[in-house]
């Protein structure tokens, strides 16, 4: 069963006088519970295809599915729940609220959705907290971690809504090898344990062992599979 | 909302510098505005509840004859003192007020002075205690020595006045006035205690208990002078409070009922024309050929009424009863006295003939005479159902107050037209009760149009002091008016402040507002955290601002000022500038800094909410 279904998807955006064709035409489709990397150089299209499979950027024209829900028909509110209720982000640069201790910034997501109690929504930041490693630093500020401790809080942030997808782009880019290793590693036991779908993009061909599927992206296009 | 408030409020922590110069700037403001209003607000505090007030009472009723304001009295006080205390709320202090112009003479040297009675004997909260003491904060003496009988018209004196008259405690201090009748009048004061002013309204009247003050200026036991009234919060209720005694205080129709009989061919010494006879007090004599009393054979019962004489009554009238005056008379004049042709002709009275009409009074046992000289009969009409006597106001008021009538009834088979009678607008009423007004230059023009209505009915005016002293208002209105303009041109800088703020905070967190939206945080709820981080740094500049101006005002309060003799003296209370925070003003302010900050944080806001998640993640600021 596929959870993204992607057809004839172009994205276009300007770029001072000129038009930037970023997408030329994807047709793509994701299994839930895969592990897929999107593979390309700078410049190929993997940021922008992260960005509309995770409604933080539009299509030009296209077809997006994620699961039933056809993204260009959503409005801003919708996407944005859809956001919230579906999908977990991991950045490049991390992206942590520099305000929030690690435990908050996990529980951010949570309290946005207001589903549970705070007992519950403690509970569960501590114990992604305690399976990304960090059970000691649950009351420092992200700038008080480093590099990799942040991304794990980040990681920690992506999961703790049991999203179906998690969007990861270049999670491993601001990080050493070890690092960068030890935080794959940490998306692949997570997508075996949860079986959420990961779909991260690299340039960097070591990280490939961890992805189950790749994709590759050459100037806006599907260049294999 | 708690997680928008953590975010909000540590924020505002994270640019500290940023957020403290902003801060300042507001927080001055605040406290500029506080100061100037409480400095506003203490001028009118100190003119209103600490003078005026005791002065005059917050509310007062005050009573003129025929404009003069130098006769104030009421001869059915109680009735009316009785009538305020059912106008005012509870906790409200209801007292009669006397005040006479006098000069006193000292021991060498004499100046103008008014003699205020000081009611020293009814009850009184411990806050009216209170502000008595901090208006006579004794030098010599006790205030309670007003109440001595044992010395001779006991007074209080301020200090600088008593230095002037170069007057000593047990010193005596004759003056000389006008009694409440116009007469010269002179006594002696014996000087039983000399008091340090708190302001300079304080200096200038010397304070007598009130027994003595209305004896020395002729009141009679059932007379009143004026009645001050203090109540809580007066600046929300007086106004209210006053409305409502006015609409109580509407005078009935005047009227005195009783026997009419014919006296005798030539007695009395009556100058020419109609003549109105004085009411007499109970048990005195009749004059020298007056007919005997009421009772004896050939009196007829009879009632009688004024009529107004102002020129559009007295044409209204003329016009109504022409058909019913002899036909020698072409129109009514404000000296006639017009009988009933019925009652003349049981009488036989004619015109040019005396009568007496005896009618029982209302504040002694005894009865009141009117000595009235008929000018016309009046033909069989309408509009005159029983024996009944029209007299011109002066000839009406002349016995009706010198003996007040017992109220008559239809009962009783008095003459007493409803409003439906043709005649009652053109009756005269037991008073004038003049115009609520709302400013001095109202008030002033009420007095100025008194003597038009050729009336010599007592009247009687509502006022509060507020209006007595509407400049105050004006003064309070335009210091605040001008601060206020003052700190707006502060607030626009804020405003530019905030604005710039802002735009840098949100520039510097452009990426972070794309990571919030990106997780799934709403629009409303990104400009909610920037708007709260402005709320929450106004309000706090507000607190300091608030504080800031209470340390400056007890600074500034310690700051002795020597204003003696400068009109200026009056905004001093013992020498020192007087502070009087208005919590509703300070509400108001804040209110208003809160509204111009948040406001001012909208548009910003909204911006930052509006950012395209996608170009705020790709931000590097």
């Amino acid at each position: 069963m596929n959870i993204i279904e992607i057809r004839g998807l172009t994205k276009d955006y300007p770029l001072g006088k000129t038009i930037v064709h970023a997408l030329r035409g994807i047709d793509l489709s994701i299994a839930k519970g895969d592990l897929v990397s999107v593979m390309g150089p700078s410049g190929s299209g993997k940021t922008t295809l992260l960005n509309v499979i995770g409604c933080i950027d539009l299509a030009t024209a296209g077809s997006v599915k994620i699961g039933d829900r056809e993204l260009t028909a959503l409005d801003d509110k919708q996407v944005t729940d859809l956001r919230l209720h579906r999908l977990g982000f991991i950045f490049q640069t991390f992206n942590l609220i520099p305000v929030l201790t690690s435990t908050e910034n996990v529980e951010f997501p949570l309290l946005l959705q207001k589903r549970l109690d705070r007992k519950e929504i403690r509970r569960r930041a501590e114990k992604l907290l305690d399976d990304v490693g960090l059970s000691e630093y649950r009351r420092n500020r992200p700038s008080e971690l480093s590099g990799g401790q942040r991304q794990r809080v980040a990681i920690a942030r992506a999961l703790v809504t049991h999203p179906d997808i998690v969007l990861a782009d270049e999670p491993t880019a601001n990080l050493d090898s070890a690092t960068g290793a030890s935080i794959l590693e940490i998306m692949k036991e997570m997508n075996a344990r949860e079986q959420t779908t990961f779909l991260f993009s690299t340039h960097d061909k070591n990280v490939l062992k961890y992805a189950r599927t790749v994709v590759n992206i050459k100037d806006g296009l599907i260049d294999g599979n | 909302m708690r997680l928008l408030l953590i975010i909000s409020l540590r924020n505002l922590f994270r640019q500290k510098r940023r957020s403290a110069l902003l801060g300042a700037a507001i927080a001055i403001g605040m406290a500029i505005l506080v100061i100037a209003n409480s400095f506003s607000h203490g001028i009118s505090d100190l003119l209103f509840n600490r003078i005026l007030a005791f002065v005059s009472g917050h509310v007062s009723v005050a009573f003129t004859q025929n404009g003069n304001a130098m006769r104030p009295y009421f001869r059915d006080g109680e009735r009316l003192m009785e009538t305020a205390r059912r106008a005012f709320p509870e906790g409200s202090r209801v007292t009669e007020g006397v005040g006479l112009f006098s000069r006193a003479i000292g021991n060498g040297r004499s100046d103008n002075v008014i003699l205020v009675g000081m009611d020293t004997r009814s009850k009184a909260t411990k806050k009216q205690v209170a502000d008595l003491k901090a208006n006579f904060r004794m030098v010599q003496g006790r205030y309670e020595d007003l109440q001595r009988d044992d010395i001779e018209n006991p007074v209080l004196v301020a200090s600088d006045k008593a230095e002037y008259l170069k007057l000593r405690l047990g010193d005596a201090v004759k003056v000389r006035f006008q009694d409440i009748y116009g007469r010269s009048q002179a006594a002696s004061l014996t000087v039983a205690g000399i008091f340090h002013p708190a302001n300079v309204f304080m200096s200038a009247p010397v304070f007598l208990d009130l027994r003595v003050v209305r004896r020395l200026a002729g009141y009679g036991q059932h007379d009143i002078g004026q009645i001050y009234v203090t109540m809580p919060d007066p600046k929300a209720h007086a106004v209210e409070a006053a409305d409502r005694l006015h609409g109580m205080l509407h005078p009935p129709l005047a009227a005195a009922f009783g026997r009419l009989e014919k006296a005798a061919r030539g007695a009395g010494a009556q100058s020419a024309g109609v003549q109105a006879a004085v009411g007499r007090r109970a048990g005195t004599q009749p004059a020298a050929g007056e007919a005997s009393v009421g009772q004896r054979a050939g009196a007829q019962p009879a009632t009688v009424l004024g009529f107004r004489v102002d020129s559009s009554s007295l044409s209204g009238l003329s016009r109504l009863l022409k058909p019913y005056l002899p036909a020698a008379m072409d129109s009514l004049r404000r000296t006639d006295v017009l009988i009933d042709h019925a009652l003349a002709d049981s009488l036989g009275l004619h015109v040019g003939d005396r009568c007496l009409l005896r009618y029982r009074a209302k504040h002694d046992t005894g009865e009141g005479v009117a000595d009235l000289k008929v000018t016309a009969v009046l033909a069989d009409n309408p509009m005159v159902s029983g024996h009944a006597i029209l007299v011109n106001d002066k000839d009406f008021y002349a016995f009706y107050y010198a003996e007040w009538p017992l109220a008559p009834t239809r009962e009783q088979g008095a003459f007493l037209p409803d409003s439906g009678n043709a005649l009652y607008p053109f009756l005269c009423r037991e008073w004038n009760l003049l115009p609520r007004t709302r400013t001095t230059e109202e008030l002033r023009r009420k007095y100025q149009d008194i003597p038009g209505m050729k009336s010599h009915a007592t009247t009687v005016d509502v006022q509060t002091m507020y209006e007595s002293a509407s400049m105050v208002v004006k003064l309070e209105y335009a210091l605040n008016l001008i601060t206020l303009a003052a700190v707006l041109i502060l607030f626009f800088i804020i405003q530019v402040g905030v604005i710039n703020t802002l735009r840098m905070t949100i520039r510097e967190r452009t990426r972070e507002i794309g990571t919030i939206r990106a997780i799934g945080m709403q629009k409303s709820s990104v400009r909610s955290i920037f708007m709260l981080e402005t709320f929450f740094l106004a309000w706090f500049a507000c607190c300091a601002g608030l504080a800031l101006a209470f340390v400056g005002m007890a600074l500034l309060h310690l700051i002795p000022f020597h204003m003696e003799g400068n009109p200026l003296g009056m905004l001093l209370v013992d020498g020192h500038l007087y502070f009087k925070s208005n919590p509703w003003g300070i509400i108001a302010y804040l209110a208003l800094i809160l509204a111009i900050a948040v406001g001012t944080a909208w548009f910003p806001s909204r911006r930052a909410a509006d950012l395209p998640a996608a170009e705020a993640l790709r931000h590097y600021g």
